[in-house]
């Protein structure tokens, strides 16, 4: 007879999901702070005659 | 080192097409696997837990680690850093695939064993992997000097990967109630086609995430280098 453990392969499928959705948008966060990061670094360094008026 | 006078490496496209085919790919998986593919007469619905929890123990333990001690091997000889940035991509990822590995395993196993887990040589080998892994990335985290944490990292990269092949081999070597590989073994795969073509589907989605997940973690790992020698030549 075939076992009813249907409620297991869900939990399962649902665990692996949230485990990569999880770092896909770690990755993504960490990626976007480090990106703001360079540019605020670059934009600080530049000499100021490169700066657009008002900056 | 990333060169001060190099472009920024954040002029590329926001959207990763790869990351989102990838995410469909293993939508698709779950829809085929969940929905289409036929259920396992004496284990049920939870042996469908093998398409999400063998395809991330093989791309974890042979694509990822394997990949991670490559490019250590090759770090420790060339010395240069982006192999270093790959094998520290390649080893948090590899952790993430592992990671799901070690948590649908035991929903598995207490379907078919009546226990969450069990002390064998493999679940007790994968689990002291996914320790050694977690503790390379620790030691990237607490070393400052870029040249002294890729070496320290390359040598600890290299040694946890000689648990790969006996994590492979442990079904053999020992009395387990892991089963035996269906697939990576020298006779025909032991599954029906039906089973088969969705457990290679399965692998093909997860591949491609992996290269994904792997792309998208180097990125970030150029970026961080070029911020702190930006940082550093400006100290």
């Amino acid at each position: 007879m075939t076992p009813d453990n249907t409620s297991f392969a869900y939990t399962a499928y649902t665990l692996a999901g949230i485990i990569y959705l999880a770092y896909v948008l770690s990755l993504k966060l960490r990626l976007r702070r480090l990106r703001e990061r360079a540019i605020a670094f670059d934009a600080s360094t530049r000499p100021r005659s490169d700066r657009p008026e008002g900056a | 080192m990333t060169s001060a006078s190099e472009p920024l490496p954040t002029a590329r496209p926001r959207r990763d097409p790869l990351l989102g085919v990838a995410i469909v790919a293993v939508a698709l998986v779950y829809v085929r696997a969940l929905a289409f593919t036929p259920i396992e007469v004496r284990q049920g619905a939870a042996q469908k837990i093998l398409y999400i929890h063998a395809t991330s123990a093989f791309i974890a333990l042979y694509v990822a680690f394997a990949l991670m001690a490559i490019a250590s091997i090759l770090y420790l000889w060339l010395k240069d850093e982006k192999l270093d940035r790959v094998a520290e991509s390649a080893a948090e990822v590899g952790l993430a695939f592992t990671t799901v590995v070690l948590l649908t395993g035991p929903l598995w196993g207490k379907t078919i064993w009546g226990a969450w887990w069990t002390w064998d040589a493999r679940l007790t080998a994968t689990l002291f992997l996914w320790f050694i892994i977690l503790a390379y990335l620790l030691l990237r985290g607490a070393v400052e000097e870029r040249g002294r944490r890729a070496r320290y990292s390359a040598v600890l990269g290299i040694l946890a990967s000689f648990l790969v092949p006996f994590i492979h081999l442990s079904v053999y070597l020992f009395r387990t109630l892991h089963p035996m590989p269906i697939l990576l073994k020298p006779s025909a795969p032991s599954l029906p086609n039906e089973m088969l073509v969705t457990f290679l589907f399965s692998f093909a989605a997860f591949t491609l995430l992996f290269i994904a997940l792997l792309r998208l973690r180097y990125r970030m790992a150029t970026l961080r280098d070029y911020v702190a020698d930006r940082e550093q030549e400006r100290a």
